[in-house]
C-alpha cells in the first residue's frame, strides 16, 4: 500500500460543515444503505420477475383453455386475480427477505454497532429503516402490480373477458396486491429485528405466512372459518386481490380488513422489534 | 475529556467490567491496556452507549453518549475494522455514515485521501485486506473531526509501513488537542505513542498513570547473573539482603546457570562475587520494559497505583 500524508491533512479541529444527527440525515443514511447493496436488486428482481411470470403463465394458460371451458368455469374466473395474485404472492417470499436482511445483515456483519455509534438514539436508526424499506418497497411493487395487471390482460384480450382498471374493484385488486407485499417487507423487518438473525427471521416469516394456515386445516371446519379471517397466508392474498363477486370468501373481512389484520401483525412486530432494539445491547 | 464513575457491567454472574473510574484528558495519548478478556473493548462499548452499564456511569464531554447531539463531531471510533457490510463499497460505507450526522460527500472522500483509500473508493469491502480494512475504520473515525478518538487495537494487522502511520496519526491527534484513547496489548507500541496509561485486568483499574511513571514504580529492576557455582552465589546474595530467582529467559552454557538479582546492583552484586570467591560468566542489569512491568502487573492483577505529582488520578471509584 502507498504511503500516506497525515498530520496536518486533517484539517484541523472541527473543520468540518454540519454535523447535527437527525431524521433527516438517518432517512437519507438509510437509503444509501439499501441502494449500495446488491442483495436489494436481487430479491426486488426476484419478486417483480415472479410476478410476471405468473401473470404470463396464468393467463396465457387462461387464454389457452378459454375455448374449451364451460360458460360456468369462465364466469368464476377473475381475470385481474389472475394476473396481480402470483405478485402478491411470490412476492412477500421475495421482500420478506429483503425486509430481514435491512437489519440482520448488520447484525451478521457487526454494522449494527456503527450504525448506533453514529446515531445513538436507536429509534432513529429503526423507524427510518422501516420508512425507507416501506418507500422502497411501494415504489417496487406498485408498478411491479400494474405492470402485472396489464400483461395479464394483454394475454387476455383475445377472450373479451380482460379486465380495466375502471371495472368495480380492479384498481383497489392492483394497489392492494402492492400494500400487502410492502406491509410483508416491513414485517421481515420487524422480525429481523427480533431475531437478529436472517436464516431466523425468514424461517419464521415463511412459517407464520405459509406453514401456520395451512396447519390450521386441521382444526374443526367451524373453528376454521372463524379463524380464517385472522389468519395470515394464501387467504389473505385471494380476498385482497379478488374482483368477481364469486371468488368472495364469506368468511373473510372485506379486502381492506383484511389488509388491515396484517397491518395490525406487522405493527406488532415492527414494535416488537424496537423493544429489543432499545433494551438489549447491540 | 470521556470520564467514567464506578462503570461496572456484568453479564449474568460474569463481571467483565468492574467498578471502573478514569478521566481521559484532551491534548494526550492515553494508551488503554490490559490482557485479552480484560475489558477494554467492553469499556469501549459502554463509552459509545452500545451496552448499558450495570452501575456507574460514563460521560463524553459532560454528557452521556446516547444524548449527544452531534456524536459524530464528539467521538469518531474504530472498534472493529470487520465491521462492515462486504458488499458495500468503502465510499457507500462512509457516505451512509456520514449522512446521519449531516456530514457532507466531500468529507468522505476528504477522509479517503488521507487514510490513502482513494483508489479503490468503489471496490467492495469484502474485497479489502486487513490493512485496508483497518486504514477504512480510521477514516470512518475520523469523518465528523470529531474532539475525541478511540482505537481499538489500531495496528491490527498493519505492515511497518502502516504501523508507522498510525503512530504518527495518532500522536498528530492529540498534538491537535484532541483525546486520544488508544487500546493495544503491544506494550511495545504504547511505549512509543502513548503519554498516559490506563492498565486494566480483570475488568479491574490496575494503574492511571504516566508512562514514565509506571515504568519507575513497577521496582523490577533486575540484575542478571550467570556463574558455575549457584549455591554459593544465592548464599552470599541472602545474606547481603538481596532475592534471587531463576532466569528463564537467559540460557547459558553447560553447568552454569542463570539467575535474576534483585534488591542489589550490579556494581553489589560484583562485590560480593569478589569477596566469596565467586567466579561470574555474565553480568548486566535487565532493562525493565513496559511488556514486563505490565506482564508482573496483569499477572497478579495486583492493585496498583501510582500518583503522578500535580495530577490527581482517580482510582477504583473511591476518589472521584
Amino acid at each position: 500500500m502507498a504511503a500516506v500524508a497525515t498530520g496536518g491533512a486533517l484539517g484541523g479541529v472541527l473543520a468540518v460543515p454540519g454535523g447535527r444527527a437527525g431524521l433527516a440525515g438517518a432517512i437519507r443514511s438509510e437509503f444509501t444503505k439499501i441502494r449500495s447493496v446488491r442483495s436489494t436488486y436481487v430479491s426486488i428482481g426476484v419478486m417483480v420477475l415472479a410476478g410476471i411470470t405468473w401473470a404470463v403463465v396464468f393467463c396465457a394458460g387462461t387464454a389457452a383453455h378459454w375455448a374449451h371451458m364451460s360458460a360456468q368455469t369462465r364466469g368464476g374466473i377473475d381475470p385481474t386475480q389472475n394476473s396481480v395474485i402470483g405478485l402478491a404472492l411470490l412476492g412477500q417470499l421475495g421482500i420478506v427477505v429483503l425486509g430481514a436482511l435491512t437489519i440482520t445483515s448488520e447484525y451478521s456483519t457487526g454494522m449494527i454497532r456503527t450504525s448506533l455509534t453514529v446515531l445513538p438514539r436507536r429509534g432513529l436508526v429503526y423507524g427510518s429503516k422501516a420508512l425507507v424499506l416501506g418507500a422502497v418497497g411501494l415504489a417496487a411493487s406498485l408498478p411491479a402490480s400494474f405492470l402485472c395487471f396489464f400483461i395479464g390482460q394483454r394475454f387476455l384480450a383475445s377472450t373479451h373477458a380482460a379486465a380495466t382498471l375502471s371495472q368495480p374493484g380492479v384498481l383497489r385488486a392492483v394497489i392492494g396486491a402492492a400494500l400487502l407485499v410492502t406491509l410483508t417487507g416491513l414485517f421481515g423487518l420487524g422480525l429481523g429485528a427480533v431475531l437478529r438473525n436472517t436464516a431466523g427471521a425468514i424461517t419464521a416469516a415463511y412459517g407464520f405466512l405459509f406453514l401456520i394456515p395451512e396447519l390450521a386445516r386441521a382444526l374443526p371446519t367451524p373453528w376454521f372459518d372463524d379463524a380464517l379471517r385472522w389468519l395470515p397466508g394464501g387467504w389473505f392474498v385471494n380476498q385482497i386481490t379478488y374482483t368477481n363477486p364469486e371468488s368472495n370468501m364469506p368468511h373473510m373481512f372485506f379486502p381492506a380488513g383484511e389488509l388491515l389484520v396484517f397491518a395490525g401483525y406487522t405493527a406488532a412486530l415492527l414494535l416488537a422489534g424496537a423493544v429489543t432494539l432499545y433494551r438489549r445491547d447491540a | 475529556m470521556i470520564e467514567a464513575a464506578g462503570l461496572t457491567k456484568r453479564y449474568g454472574s460474569v463481571v467483565a467490567v468492574d467498578d471502573l473510574s478514569f478521566t481521559i484528558r484532551p491534548g494526550v495519548v492515553t494508551g488503554f491496556l490490559g490482557p485479552n478478556g480484560a475489558g477494554k473493548t467492553t469499556t469501549m462499548r459502554l463509552i459509545l452507549g452500545l451496552d448499558k452499564p450495570s452501575a456507574g456511569t460514563v460521560t463524553v464531554g459532560g454528557k452521556p453518549y446516547v444524548q449527544l447531539r452531534s456524536p459524530m463531531r464528539e467521538v469518531g471510533a474504530l472498534l472493529d475494522a470487520s465491521a462492515v457490510h462486504g458488499g458495500r463499497s468503502a465510499r457507500s460505507h462512509l457516505l451512509c455514515m456520514a449522512q446521519t450526522n449531516g456530514i457532507p460527500g466531500s468529507r468522505v472522500d476528504e477522509v479517503l485521501g488521507i487514510v490513502g483509500l482513494t483508489d479503490v473508493a468503489a471496490k467492495r469491502t469484502k474485497t479489502f485486506s486487513l490493512g485496508m480494512s483497518q486504514r477504512l475504520g480510521i477514516a470512518a473515525a475520523l469523518l465528523g473531526d470529531p474532539r475525541a478518538l478511540m482505537f481499538d487495537e489500531p495496528v491490527n494487522g498493519l505492515d511497518p509501513e502502516g504501523i508507522r502511520w498510525i503512530r504518527t496519526l495518532v500522536r498528530s491527534l492529540a498534538a491537535e488537542g484532541r483525546t486520544v484513547l488508544v487500546s493495544s496489548h503491544l506494550m511495545s507500541e504504547m511505549e512509543n505513542t502513548a503519554d498516559h496509561l490506563i492498565v486494566i485486568g480483570r475488568g479491574r483499574l490496575i494503574a492511571d498513570c504516566g508512562i514514565s511513571e509506571f515504568i519507575a514504580a513497577s521496582q523490577h529492576q533486575a540484575v542478571l547473573v550467570r556463574t558455575q557455582q549457584p549455591g554459593a552465589l544465592r548464599a552470599a546474595i541472602a545474606s547481603a539482603g538481596g532475592t534471587t530467582s531463576a532466569a528463564t529467559d537467559a540460557a547459558g552454557a553447560a553447568g552454569e546457570a542463570a539467575i535474576e538479582v534483585r534488591g542489589l546492583t550490579e556494581g553489589q552484586v560484583a562485590d560480593l562475587a569478589f569477596a566469596h570467591g565467586i567466579r561470574l560468566h555474565h553480568l548486566s542489569t535487565s532493562n525493565v520494559s513496559l511488556e514486563q512491568a505490565f506482564m508482573e502487573l496483569t499477572a497478579d492483577s495486583v492493585e496498583y497505583r501510582a500518583n503522578p505529582p500535580g495530577r490527581p488520578t482517580a482510582f477504583n471509584g473511591t476518589e472521584a
